[in-house]
């Protein structure tokens, strides 16, 4: 082109000039206010002292969610701290909330709602504006309501917890679908379903403040758990500052197994056997406690004397002797000896399972297992053991539920898939919709989930996601580009965790509620929209209103109707102060054992069971008609449980509170196993397809490192500097006899497929195994994640940190060969059984 | 959302009623010139209990955050060794940083500030928290009497000397920061124990999230401080990283299980790939 | 002969003209409106001029289709997903002492403030950062406007002074990235659309540091002769 100079200059200025007096440009005016100079602008001079802030406010990088300050300065985030005012993090973030930093200001991150204007997985998208997207959705669903068809709208979510969950809940019943799916069951449903099954209620707590043993099956907790930062410091302080032992069992030398007192290698899937072993001894030489006894049900019979439960527990483990476990556990059985012996000694002990001891087949019945050895050991809801625990109990307003309000049965798996579903099956939800059976939806909106990244055999299930004929319109809430958000048709962007409200609460490490909140720390990136100010908006454009007017009204609203919270100031002072915990507030310890009042109108013994129960309240028509069919036979009557009779003395005990119908009591004998062909009694029921291995196959399992969570944290680039490949674990000797050495390159295979990875050789795993962290192989996670900020052509990132970018290796996805299997139990995924080969390459 | 949030449970404020009188002033507070007599002045120092440690990089990732340190370099580092024989395998944890060393006795001045071609720059005074004056002397690359060795990035020509003078290897060029007097070169950068955060009174970064209270920052000339009661009790005066170098460093490691040789992987010549967090 | 008053105010009015069309070319894919107006024989004029055209594309493609193509464009170019040409200045620009350059960054920070210092702010409605090219330049276009309003008012000094803070904007934001960024997208783009339109740029932030300079030492030559 032309240089300009004066004369081109002014013909171009004029044509302008004319585009812009036709009114273009009016109406989108960034800059408000009026231009004004002191002094007629002599001295001109921005201002240029900083503005800080330090504003309270929650993590979400992982469901710890820990409460936190977050650090501002001119609008920008700075800095992230533990909250030094709450109970449960004690002031301490881990790495992956110090990089929180990065979540808001990652190169890649989505800041506008696209619409995909190409083939799917053809990367063409079109900006549009939120009220184009907003019409766009409203138009694909006021038609499937308006039709009495609201199911045909599925949602799915990955990480949705407290006001999140609530806000989309309340969307969605007034809405009037049912069709929801969660994540659970590749996360650990299978240990929830496990607790139900005796506790009628879930989460484990672990006292570390007032242990002094602990065993630990199958948790990294030192480098990822569910609640890390409340436990992790809690463990190693008691165990440097008060000499507390801590056992580890796991197939690899974990950090958490690295700082025991010493780790036990096992085989994958055997963590149950061992317990029953530990069991064995225990029972054998009379190490046992009496006093939880009569809280627990271990024979058919609800009223066996505990003499009767001690000899029946005998018998039900006299053939998991030590020696019996060594031969299949590899650990040897003199080690299960001592540490069964330390553990029923100890004045208080814990018991810690997680994912190495769940995601297995019958998982769930190994964590049966690890209730009966604590509860044997009078070490279960006592302080300083295995303990039921607590979250805040928030209230919150509602909207009136759709007239019409179902779903389609696509969670639970497939028929026969698993027996008690009860945290559903949702590492199979695509592969149902793709089969058909239960019908498709029409509308599928998946947030903060990435279902063709975290679940197994994941390039199939991206290919559904892809496939338009299985499900026309896909619409994702997302803050990057990621391995789903790539088939959708609507891409909206998501705020971080750092631009929005909630309330919050996580379970605490005390025994003490904490009650605290999510605040925004700046004003959203780009046009990022909260979801919980999103379904209002929506609704209104469907045709219905919500009971609150945005995520922040939901928070206030929530505040004010708090008991507790109310009292001390309601949402000002969350706002202020972000967390609050009753200071008067004991803790939760012996919540069973409380005395109950049966004089109650309609409540009546049930003698079979020993429950009290109302009769009224559970609907029957006459107390007479109850009587004649019990507890156990009025459908729903769990709903109506009051007490259990224990030795003629009315106590809380262990209330029904989940889907299975059970007693007060802990039913390590249960007939809802039984009915369903499955052990009554903690067993050990080793993996058919494990029996069957040849002998050059290994297993594979994967795991977590501390500094990523599994799929929203590579585009960090703190935290993938730090850990970007994933190398296979294996162990010298299984590494020998296939001739690999460390560093070779090596192929793992079966059936599904291969990939392709290297060998980390090390003494630090046991010998028939090869672990795989589970973070990596991305295919899209921006420039720090998977290496290219463009999915069509490559090219640099806009970060200029990006040209200080020392690594090039983004690792490999293990799951790409992990077929999506239920334990037949709880239908939570078996993360740590497949069988493999692993070669050199 | 535009409240100030003052944190009821107040950080421990390290800087009240820290300090003894320094009597041998050149003894206690090497490399200043003149001291005032009654001034008090602190000797920060970092004490590092390897029991607690639990290699979560917590520290390591607080620290880019608070000092915007950017990719390819670390103030911070931990490193990991596995050693032994499958079943009695055992893998420990190493957090290092700059040492904040006092330099050896004949001198009191460390190698780095040794060869800093700016030092000694212009006189300095260091102002203590009881309103004493100290003297010292400035440089790109300098140790202030309280024990803190520091960079002045505007002094730094770029020269790279100290980079490599440094026996642990924990210096490395910014690549967001000119060389003040040189302004084709990068600066030199470097742990500088939050030396705004201290002044404030609260802790460092690296410390402040520490799960484990493996890392425990104080004065090391308050004897009622943790840091002077831990250097006592578990006599850490010895447990430094290379003592042999004479550098005197002044991060301690509490080792009970007598493992920081061989965990320690020291810098090979003109290298640093020793001192980058990588999770193997 | 024009008076040296009106040729300020004329060259005033001629950059807020081209600022304000650049702030509306950048700010969003472009509108029906905006397109009519450009295809007008008067706009295609003015590109010829510049030894320039967008005629091939008018006559090409229709409208509707011309609307969804550079739509399709904007993000490809400015949005993403993936390698986008991020149109924020803390994206092209060193920072100072170690602070690291990213979204929201200390230029997006340094914008804020100066256009506070003027009294201006990112409207609420506004859901961008201050430091995108077209609230830059549409913070040019309102300090022109006030400056042809000083102008008119025959305010002098303040007229001067407003060019001179015109001036320091553009010597430390808008000098520092925009050639630049301009460059990468003339590099990346598809059609001509975008491509002509950085080249325009381009060579206006040339054009006016010359101006600018020269508008300053004008002033002050008439302000010594009249003196």
């Amino acid at each position: 082109m032309e240089k300009l100079n004066r004369r081109n200059f002014m013909i171009f200025a004029g044509a302008s000039g004319t585009a812009l007096a036709a009114g273009v440009g009016k109406s989108k005016k960034a800059l408000a206010g009026n231009v004004t100079f002191k002094n007629g602008g002599r001295d001109f001079s921005p201002l240029t002292g900083k503005e800080r802030m330090a504003i309270p406010t929650a993590c979400w990088s992982c469901v710890t969610r820990d409460s936190m300050i977050g650090y501002v300065e001119d609008g920008r985030l700075k800095k992230l701290e533990g909250h030094p005012g709450s109970i449960r993090t004690l002031g301490k973030l881990c790495a992956k909330g110090q990089a929180g930093v990065n979540q808001v200001y990652f190169p890649d991150r989505i800041l506008h709602p696209l619409q995909r204007v190409g083939k799917r997985g053809e990367h063409k998208w079109k900006r549009i504006s939120w009220d184009d997207a907003l019409d766009l959705i409203a138009s694909k669903l006021k038609p499937l309501r308006d039709a009495g068809t609201p199911e045909l709208f599925m949602y799915q979510y990955g990480r949705h917890k407290a006001s999140q969950a609530a806000t989309m809940y309340d969307f969605m019943a007034a809405y009037g679908t049912k069709t929801i799916g969660n994540h659970t069951s590749v996360c650990e449903a299978g240990k929830w379903v496990g607790q139900e099954s005796l506790w009628g209620g879930m989460y484990d707590n672990w006292d570390y403040d007032k242990t002094d043993y602990v065993v630990n099956f199958g948790s990294n907790q030192f480098e990822a758990h569910t609640n890390h930062i409340p436990t992790s410091q809690r463990l190693i302080r008691a165990m440097v500052d008060r000499g507390v032992p801590l056992y580890t069992f796991d197939v690899r030398l974990s950090n958490t197994a690295a700082k025991s007192t010493k780790w036990i290698p096992i085989k994958p899937g055997h963590d149950g056997l061992v317990m029953l072993a530990m069991i064995n001894v225990i029972m054998n030489e009379g190490l046992f406690r009496k006093d939880h006894f009569k809280f627990m049900r271990v024979t058919p019979d609800y009223h066996a004397t505990t003499d009767q439960k001690i000899a029946a527990i005998k018998r039900e483990v006299a053939k998991f002797t030590p020696e019996f476990a060594e031969q299949k556990s590899s650990v040897p059985a003199a080690i299960i000896k001592e540490i069964a012996r330390g553990f029923a000694k100890a004045k208080a002990a814990c018991l810690v399972t997680y994912r190495g001891t769940v995601m297995h087949y019958h998982g769930a019945d190994q964590e049966r297992a690890a209730m009966l050895l604590a509860a044997i050991t009078n070490n279960l809801d006592t302080p300083g053991g295995r303990v039921m625990g607590v979250g805040a109990g928030w209230k919150a307003p509602s909207t009136p539920a759709a007239k019409v309000h179902k779903g389609l049965h696509l969670k639970d798996g497939f028929e026969g898939e698993a027996a008690f579903p009860t945290h559903h099956v949702s590492h199979q939800i695509l592969p149902v919709i793709k089969d058909g059976f239960a019908g498709r939806p029409k509308v599928y909106w998946w947030s903060c989930y990435n279902p063709a990244f975290v679940n197994g055999d994941n390039k199939e299930l991206s290919s559904i996601l892809r496939d338009e004929s299985i499900m026309p319109f896909l619409i994702t809430t997302t803050i990057s580009y990621d391995e789903s958000s790539q088939y959708a048709d609507l891409i909206l962007p998501d705020v971080t965790y750092l631009e929005r409200w909630d309330w919050e609460d996580m379970v605490s490490a005390n025994q003490i509620a904490e009650f605290y909140i999510r605040q925004p720390l700046i004003k959203p990136l780009g046009e990022a929209r909260c979801q919980g100010d999103v379904w209002p908006d929506l609704a209104k454009r469907i045709g219905f209103e919500m009971a609150w007017k945005s995520k922040k009204d939901y928070v206030r609203q929530s505040c004010e109707m708090t008991p507790g919270v109310k009292d001390v100031g309601g949402f000002d002072y969350m706002v202020k102060e972000g967390v609050w915990h009753d200071p008067n507030d004991k803790g939760n310890y012996g919540f069973y054992a409380k005395k109950v009042d049966v004089s109650g109108d309609g409540v009546i013994l049930d003698d079979k069971t020993g429950v009290y129960w109302n009769w009224k309240k559970a609907g029957v028509e006459s107390q007479a008609k109850a009587k004649k069919e019990g507890y156990l036979g009025i459908p729903g009557a769990k709903s109506s449980y009051v007490a259990q009779n224990i030795e003629g003395t009315p106590y809380s005990a262990y209330a029904p509170n989940t889907s299975f119908t059970k007693s007060g009591l802990l039913d390590f004998y249960s007939d809802n196993f039984k009915s369903k062909g499955l052990p009554a009694f903690p067993t050990y029921t080793p993996a058919p397809d494990h029996e069957a291995m040849a002998d050059d196959e290994l297993i594979m399992t994967t795991y977590k490192v501390a500094v990523h969570s599994h799929s929203r944290t590579t585009h960090c680039k703190w935290l993938s500097e730090i850990k970007h490949d994933n190398p296979g674990w294996i162990n010298a000797d299984t590494a020998a006899q296939r001739g690999i050495s460390d560093g070779d390159t090596i192929k793992v295979h079966n059936e599904l497929g291969s990939i392709t990875t290297t060998a980390y050789v090390t003494e630090g795993i046991i010998p028939g195994v090869i672990a795989i962290s589970h973070h990596f192989g991305r295919q899209h996670s921006g420039i720090y994640g998977s290496g290219k900020s463009d999915p069509i052509n490559g090219g640099a990132s806009n970060d200029p940190d990006a040209t200080n970018m020392t690594w090039k290796k983004h690792g490999v996805h293990p799951n790409a060969i992990i077929p999506n299997r239920s334990d037949p139990i709880s239908g939570t995924m078996r993360w740590m059984d497949t069988v493999v080969r692993v070669n050199k390459a | 959302m535009n409240k100030i949030y003052k944190p009821k449970i107040g950080r421990r404020n390290v800087l009240k009623g820290v300090g003894v009188t320094v009597a041998g002033a050149t003894a206690l507070v090497a490399g200043a010139e003149t001291v005032e007599a009654k001034a008090t002045v602190p000797r920060w120092v970092m004490v590092m209990d390897l029991r607690k440690c639990i290699g979560c990089r917590a520290c390591t990732v607080a620290c880019k955050s608070e000092n915007d340190v950017s990719l390819g370099r670390f103030r911070t580092v931990i490193q990991e060794k596995t050693v032994g024989k499958f079943p009695d395998t055992k893998k420990w944890f190493l957090p290092i940083m700059c040492n904040h060393c006092e330099g050896n006795e004949k001198d009191g001045i460390p190698p780095c500030v040794k060869v800093c071609p700016e030092y000694p720059g212009k006189r300095m005074t260091f102002k203590t928290a009881d309103g004493g004056k100290v003297r010292y002397r400035g440089g790109a690359t300098y140790k202030r009497p309280d024990g803190l060795v520091l960079i002045d990035s505007e002094l730094c020509i770029g020269c790279g000397k100290c980079i490599d003078a440094c026996p642990y290897g924990v210096r490395s060029f910014n690549p967001f920061v000119k060389a003040g007097k040189d302004q084709t070169k990068q600066a030199a950068d470097k742990c500088d124990m939050c030396k705004e955060r201290i002044a404030n009174g609260i802790d460092p970064s690296c410390v402040n999230t520490c799960q484990g209270r493996a890392r425990i920052f104080g004065d090391l000339n308050d004897p009622n401080s943790e840091v002077a009661k831990l250097v006592k009790e578990h006599n850490l005066a010895k447990n430094v990283l290379l003592p042999e170098e004479d550098t005197n460093p002044h991060v301690f490691y509490i080792d009970p299980d007598n493992i920081l040789k061989d965990l320690y992987k020291k810098r090979e010549k003109g290298k640093l790939d020793h001192y980058v967090d990588l999770i193997p | 002969m024009a008076s040296p008053r009106n040729d300020m105010i004329e060259m005033a009015k001629a950059r807020t003209n081209v600022y304000g069309l650049l702030a509306d070319i950048f700010r969003a894919e472009p509108s029906q409106d905006l397109l009519s107006k450009l295809k007008d024989k008067e706009f295609s004029i003015a590109l010829h001029t510049l030894n320039l055209s967008l005629d091939e594309l008018f006559e090409s493609t229709s409208q509707k289709q011309l609307l969804e193509d550079l739509a399709i464009e904007y993000t490809y170019l400015f949005i993403g997903p993936g390698s986008h040409i991020s149109p924020h200045e803390s994206m092209h620009t060193q920072a100072r002492f170690g602070e690291v350059n990213e979204l929201w960054g200390v230029a997006t920070v340094d914008v804020k403030k100066f256009m506070e210092g003027a009294g201006l702010k990112v409207a609420e409605s506004f859901t961008g950062m201050p430091d995108h090219i077209s609230i830059e330049f549409e913070f040019m276009q309102r300090l022109l406007l006030k400056e042809v309003e000083a102008w008119t008012a025959d305010e002098q000094e303040f007229g001067a002074n407003i060019i001179k803070i015109e001036k320091r904007f553009y010597d430390e934001h808008l000098s520092q990235w925009v050639s630049i960024f301009c460059d990468k997208v003339i590099k990346a783009a598809k059609g001509p659309f975008y491509r002509q339109f950085c080249e325009v740029t381009k060579a206006f932030i040339d054009f006016e540091k010359v101006i600018m300079q020269d508008l300053i030492d004008e002033k002050e030559e008439t302000d010594r002769l009249s003196a």
